[in-house]
């Protein structure tokens, strides 16, 4: 496994160095011309596809001119591209973000109804706009705690608890046995926690068929309630991204027990193990209000470009990119878990560090399909940040939420008042 | 029209034509952006493209987003402005000193960080102002000050940011100030010494006059390069903590190109070149005043 982690590291380096000479020549010839397919995808999916490229070059004689981008830059990057008509033949997209991209008539919808088959449950409802399907599952991130077992082990827990109360207990031995340290690795500017939380206590986040903000509820004041007390409590940082410049060194370090994250870290974790042994980890599912509940998953899925000059190519390579095997082999590589469901039946997946991720899987919290969406996620962390900071408080803050939701939706508002969208 | 005069448009015209397409066509198209709702659904469908007239300037006036970034810029221009001319004109005048060795390698040193890629140099000051490993507080603890949460604080953060900025960009106003000080007159400077006037008393009335008009450009320049900043919080902070330090560019930026609101980003455009333009007319009114111009 090592070994072929390394390995697999080793040949990314140099595929994402060829990428870079790629680039400069693209620079001069924007659009690949003649035999070839252009592809993006975010981050390790990005720098490690290069190596399920090999096998379709040799089938089919295409070059992919893979380029990997990084998550902060590739809304603005892709939105940029469909206004620019420069958007590569296939290209990753989370999810939540296929309503948009198909909205403004950037991706092309899917042929073959035989892409879409042999799915895990629940996968395919985002990728669908009206009655057609626009994009192809690629992977299922199911969020779930990373923990510690060593240190939980040191204040007598085998595992983290599974309801709020009791995890919060637990946060506050392990803050009694190490006050310097923090229990919960939750950065100010990353919305996943809080937005599971949202999810977890059951709030209906926008109202009136999507149209307005919703957040002056009983139930999202009960998540926000608690995911302030955390701060407020001493057991996670008051802190961004910014300044946490390696989360997974930190956790090595033991300076959080617990990390609510995705199944890339699970790459992290098997190439850094120098830092952190096997041993002394594990994954449980996340904590909710009273035992596990449905999270927000950021599953990512592939996308054919509307423009693109190969259609019959890129769909190939979306059919080589997404089978079963070679979604396996990418989990090997980079630990994203596979969206075909007949993948799930290999031994290796039946493992009790990945029994969390599909017992998630399997609970799955829908996000509203509204092309405003990303953008609300970031604002409920602004407001979050300044609660947790004291510069407002939880109902102040709750109103502010409602009130710029409402503004950020005006134009959908408008829209759907007059009929034009649904 | 004169020979000469056809010939002077024929030299003037590929500019005029290249100036014509890259500014004033742009400039006139987000003018026009600025008066119209278009965002992501007008990307998608024209038709739900609408004329708003000054909507998007109200809607701005009643975010406070954009008003906190308003007052971010200003906080920024107030304090960076004399920060970066000051550490530029005391760097100049060290170096213009007579006894001060190897010269051309302290120019070439405080030079440098000019010309270094900003986000190469911001990840290093990251490290410089982190609070728990950060040589900074490190620095401020030896002398007893306690550690600073310089990223994390948001009365921090626009002073952290600050400290970066002017270390990046005051090496190219002293270059600018070192060719200017060799243009003293050196006979005055010598009959003023020998008149009897102070260190300060040269400073005020020998060398201050002469370079007026640089420090007046450096001043103009450093206004408008601090209204518009926009790289450095967004590779330092990224707009953080509880938005500190977002711009009004930054702010331009997430709107426009993050979200694709490009009618309320153009009309940000607008407001932040017409500030430009108030603070540029209110300098160059100053440096008439002392005959710089």
């Amino acid at each position: 496994m090592t070994a072929a982690v390394e390995r697999a590291e080793s040949v990314s380096r140099r595929g994402v160095l060829a990428g870079a000479g790629a680039l400069a020549t693209a620079a001069c010839v924007p659009r690949s011309g003649g035999r070839g397919l252009r592809f993006w995808a975010m981050s390790y999916e990005g720098d490690y596809a290069p190596l399920l490229m090999t096998a379709f070059t040799r089938a089919t004689g295409l070059d992919v001119d893979v380029q990997s981008v990084p998550w902060t830059a590739a809304h603005e990057k892709l939105l940029t591209a469909q206004a620019g008509g420069s958007l590569p033949d296939v290209f990753m997209l989370p999810a939540g973000w296929i309503g948009e991209f198909a909205m403004i008539g950037a991706i092309a919808p899917v042929p073959a109804p035989a892409l879409v088959a042999d799915l895990v449950p629940g996968v395919l409802a985002p990728a669908r706009v009206g009655a057609r399907t626009y994009a192809v599952p690629w992977s299922v991130a199911p969020q779930v705690q990373f923990y510690r077992r060593d240190l939980l082990a040191e204040v007598g827990y085998d595992a983290p608890p599974q309801d709020w109360a009791g995890w919060r207990r637990m946060g506050h031995a392990l803050k009694r046995r190490r006050p310097d340290e923090f229990v919960f690795l939750m950065l100010l500017n990353w919305p996943g926690a809080l937005l599971g939380m949202l999810f977890q206590s059951g709030a209906r986040l926008l109202r009136d068929h999507d149209t307005r903000g919703n957040f002056r509820t009983p139930e999202a004041r009960a998540a926000f309630a608690f995911y302030l007390s955390l701060y407020a409590e001493g057991l996670a940082p008051v802190a961004l991204s910014t300044e946490v410049q390696d989360p997974l060194a930190a956790f090595g370090q033991g300076r959080y027990a617990i990390w609510p994250s995705g199944p890339t870290t699970l790459l992290d974790l098997s190439r850094r193990q120098a830092e952190i042994p096997p041993d002394r980890w594990g994954t449980a599912q996340l904590a909710g209000p009273r035992g596990p509940g449905p999270v927000p998953a950021i599953n990512a899925c592939l996308c054919v470009s509307a423009a693109t000059a190969h259609p019959a190519a890129a769909w190939a390579l979306v059919r080589h990119l997404t089978s079963a095997a070679n979604e396996l082999r990418f989990q090997r590589m980079i630990g994203t878990l596979p969206a075909r469901a007949s993948a799930w039946h290999v031994p290796r997946l039946a493992g009790p560090v990945i029994a969390p991720f599909a017992a998630q899987m399997r609970s799955v919290a829908p996000v509203p399909m509204v092309v405003e969406w990303e953008r609300i996620q970031i604002e409920v962390q602004l407001v979050a940040e300044r609660i947790v900071r004291g510069l407002t408080t939880i109902d102040q803050g709750l109103a502010a939420i409602d009130a710029r939701v409402d503004a950020i939706l005006a134009k959908r508002r408008a829209l759907v008042e007059a009929g034009a969208i649904a | 029209m004169t020979r000469q005069e056809r010939t002077a448009w024929l030299f003037t015209a590929p500019v005029l034509a290249v100036i014509a397409l890259v500014f004033v066509l742009p400039t006139a198209l987000a003018l026009g952006l600025s008066v119209t709702d278009y965002s992501i659904y007008a990307l998608a469908d024209w038709s739900a493209l609408r004329f708003v007239g000054l909507g998007n300037f109200t809607g701005l006036l009643s975010t406070p987003l954009f008003w906190r970034a308003l007052a971010n810029t200003a906080l920024f221009a107030a304090l960076g402005v004399p920060m970066a001319v000051g550490a530029s004109l005391a760097a100049a005048l060290l170096l213009h000193d007579t006894t001060v060795r190897w010269a051309p390698f302290w120019r070439v040193a405080l030079f440098a960080p000019y010309v270094t890629s900003v986000v190469a140099t911001a990840i290093v000051w990251r490290f410089l102002l982190n609070t728990r490993f950060g040589l900074i507080n490190y620095a401020l603890g030896l002398v007893g000050l306690g550690p600073v949460d310089w990223l994390g604080d948001p009365h921090a953060s626009i002073p952290a940011i600050l400290l970066f900025v002017t270390w990046k960009i005051f090496g190219y106003n002293m270059i600018v100030f070192i060719a200017a000080l060799s243009a003293v007159p050196a006979d005055l400077m010598e009959a003023a010494r020998l008149d009897g006037a102070s260190r300060w008393g040269r400073f005020r009335h020998v060398t201050l006059p002469a370079i007026g008009p640089t420090l007046l450009l450096a001043a103009v320049m450093s206004v408008a390069g601090f209204l518009q900043l926009f790289a450095e919080p967004y590779v330092m902070t990224l707009g953080g903590p509880a938005q500190s330090t977002v711009t009004v560019l930054y702010f331009m930026f997430d709107e426009g190109f993050k979200w694709w609101n490009l009618g309320q980003a153009s009309a940000v455009a607008l407001i932040l070149f017409l500030a430009i333009l108030a603070v540029t007319i209110v300098q160059t009114r100053i440096g008439r005043r002392y005959e710089w111009l």
